[in-house]
């Protein structure tokens, strides 16, 4: 939920990326585009959805 | 040391556009029957025996939910067999109808790692015969991994351990019912409000409303904490199947793990050990106060006037299960994480339970939501959100968006998750049925847990699976189904 903290910020010009000069690199981690997933899908569910969901009882 | 035979089956919440709790049946039904993977639909059902007591009697009919019987209004489904529509996959699960839920059954694990790759495996399974339902019913339909439909209705996801017939029942239910109480801490899958009794904003299980009994061998209705169900799904004269029915069903492959490993290690210590002893005033009381205690404070109340809490009693069992059996690397581990997260817990500092504990992460998600955009507890969303958490669509769920996030840990790969299709090469019993249905199963005429049956020229073989056997890569060589038959047996 912290959707800033997860924001790709820029390079200021000239800096050197990790691994550049010879240092450890970061590993490649791969994240959903567009931002807080999380987020996003909760603004999609329907707020009545478990108002809805009726289910027989099982064991 | 000793190992323990264990399985995890889960009854998926099903939800079909336009159909209500009346149609559930006939849904599930239809769900189990359009799995597009491969499956042999020979269960054998002769070794079941749901009414049977593990303190020694029979019930005459088990309990239903009266709100159940009123959505039969008549309705026939056909014969039980037809109903259920048992499924057996290549990798040895059972994939079922159960009561309107359709049910993955995990093959059986000895690793908790395992185990817990079996189980989120079966989120594929679900997932792959609801896009099939869909695309066949022309509607919209969703699978939940998860134990409640928030209006009294629960499903269960149960545990399975397989123990020796002498340890009895006396001594299972000291050793174990304890922990039951105790381990939803470390373990619950966590719900917004509460289906019986006064109003809670949250609490760690989804299922502590619905016990009534702190044992029997109830399941639908009445659930115990301690269930006596006796089907061991192995010779009953040297075999008991302890049936826990008390857990949530897990999202997080971790908490599967550990939900299992608390267990192991009470069993380990009635086995082999010096388990604690506890004596709870109520195991009813106590499991549902510690669900609703908003504090984390988890007080127990024993007889005599006295006090304990669930910290203590988990870190009873972990201290003892160190001090008095052999514990293998796994188990070691999980004592370990147990009482990290349990300090973190105490404390009072989610942070670390949020990447590891059902529970915790979905009330963080819920908190974080209600402080960024407004609302309350009491919000019919903060249910939806608890419901879409335990969405089992990889695209939609808010469990697997916390994940792709990363901010839960991942526990293993798609890959690795996705291997478990072709069985487990533990080689637990799970792998010889896995053969027989893959390699010989025009010959094979049926199969359950215990037991295999072939038909080789006209002669019908029963092959008996002993629980506490190793079933050797070996086996999948056997190029005719005599051959197999023989090694199964141990002659060749």
């Amino acid at each position: 939920m912290t959707d800033g903290e997860r924001l790709p910020r820029p390079l200021s010009p000239g800096t050197k990326r990790p691994g550049e000069d010879g240092g450890p690199a970061k590993p490649e981690i791969k994240r959903p585009e567009g931002g807080n997933e999380l987020l996003k899908r909760m603004k999609k569910v329907d707020p009545d959805q478990a108002k809805k969901y009726r289910q027989r009882s099982g064991q | 040391m000793r190992r323990i035979l264990a399985g995890v089956e889960t009854e998926y919440g099903l939800l079909v556009e336009g159909h209500g709790a009346e149609d559930q049946i006939e849904n599930a039904m239809a769900l189990v029957r359009v799995y597009p993977g491969e499956c042999l639909s020979v269960w054998d059902y002769r070794h079941e025996s749901p009414r049977a007591d593990l303190r020694g009697f029979q019930l005459e009919h088990l309990a239903v939910d009266p709100i159940d019987a009123k959505f039969e209004d008549g309705r026939s489904y056909g014969k039980a067999e037809d109903i259920r529509s048992d499924r057996i996959l290549p990798n040895g699960a059972r994939f079922y109808n159960d009561h309107g839920h359709p049910e993955y059954s995990t093959p059986e694990c000895w690793s908790l790692r395992e185990l817990a790759l079996h189980d989120a495996y079966g989120e594929t399974v679900a997932l792959e015969a609801a896009r099939a339902f869909a695309h066949s019913s022309g509607k919209e339909v969703k699978v939940y991994k998860n134990n409640t439909d928030f209006h009294g209705a629960s499903y269960g996801t149960h545990e399975s351990y397989l123990v020796p017939r002498s340890l009895g029942f006396e001594a299972l239910y000291r050793a174990v019912a304890p922990l039951l109480v105790a381990r939803q801490i470390l373990t619950g899958a966590g719900k917004v409000g509460s289906e019986a009794g006064d109003w809670c904003d949250y609490q760690l299980s989804q299922r502590a409303d619905f016990f009534m009994e702190p044992v029997n061998a109830e399941t639908l209705y009445r659930r115990p904490v301690f269930n006596t169900r006796d089907e061991a799904h192995a010779d009953p004269a040297q075999w008991i199947r302890l049936h826990v029915i008390s857990g949530d069903a897990n999202m997080m492959p971790a908490c599967t793990a550990r939900k299992a490993g608390l267990v192991k290690l009470a069993l380990l210590l009635a086995l082999d050990g010096e388990p604690p002893v506890w004596n709870l005033r109520s195991t009813v009381q106590a499991f549902q106060r510690i669900s609703r205690d908003p504090d984390y404070r988890f007080e127990v109340e024993l007889e005599g006037r006295s006090w304990t809490t669930a910290y203590e009693i988990l870190e009873s069992y972990l201290s003892a299960a160190e001090q008095t059996v052999e514990l293998d690397e796994e188990l070691t581990a999980l004592i370990h994480e147990c009482r990290a997260l349990m300090a973190s817990l105490a404390a009072n500092d989610l942070g670390p339970l949020r990447k590891s504990v059902d529970w915790a992460a979905k009330r963080g998600i819920l908190q974080s939501f209600m402080e960024e955009e407004g609302g309350s507890w009491k919000d019919a969303s903060m249910r939806a959100f608890d419901l879409e958490y335990h969405n089992a669509d990889p695209e939609e769920g808010l469990y697997h968006a916390l994940e792709q996030m990363g901010e839960i840990p991942v526990y293993a790969s798609a890959e690795e998750i996705g291997d478990r299709a072709c069985g487990n090469e533990e080689g637990t019993r799970a792998w010889a049925r896995a053969i027989a249905v893959t390699k010989f199963r025009s010959h094979v005429r049926n199969a359950c847990w215990r037991t295999i049956t072939f038909e080789i020229d006209g002669r019908l073989i029963e092959i008996e699976l002993r629980p506490d056997m190793i079933y050797g890569r070996h086996l999948s060589e056997a190029n005719d189904v005599g051959t197999f038959v023989r090694m199964l047996r141990g002659e060749v």
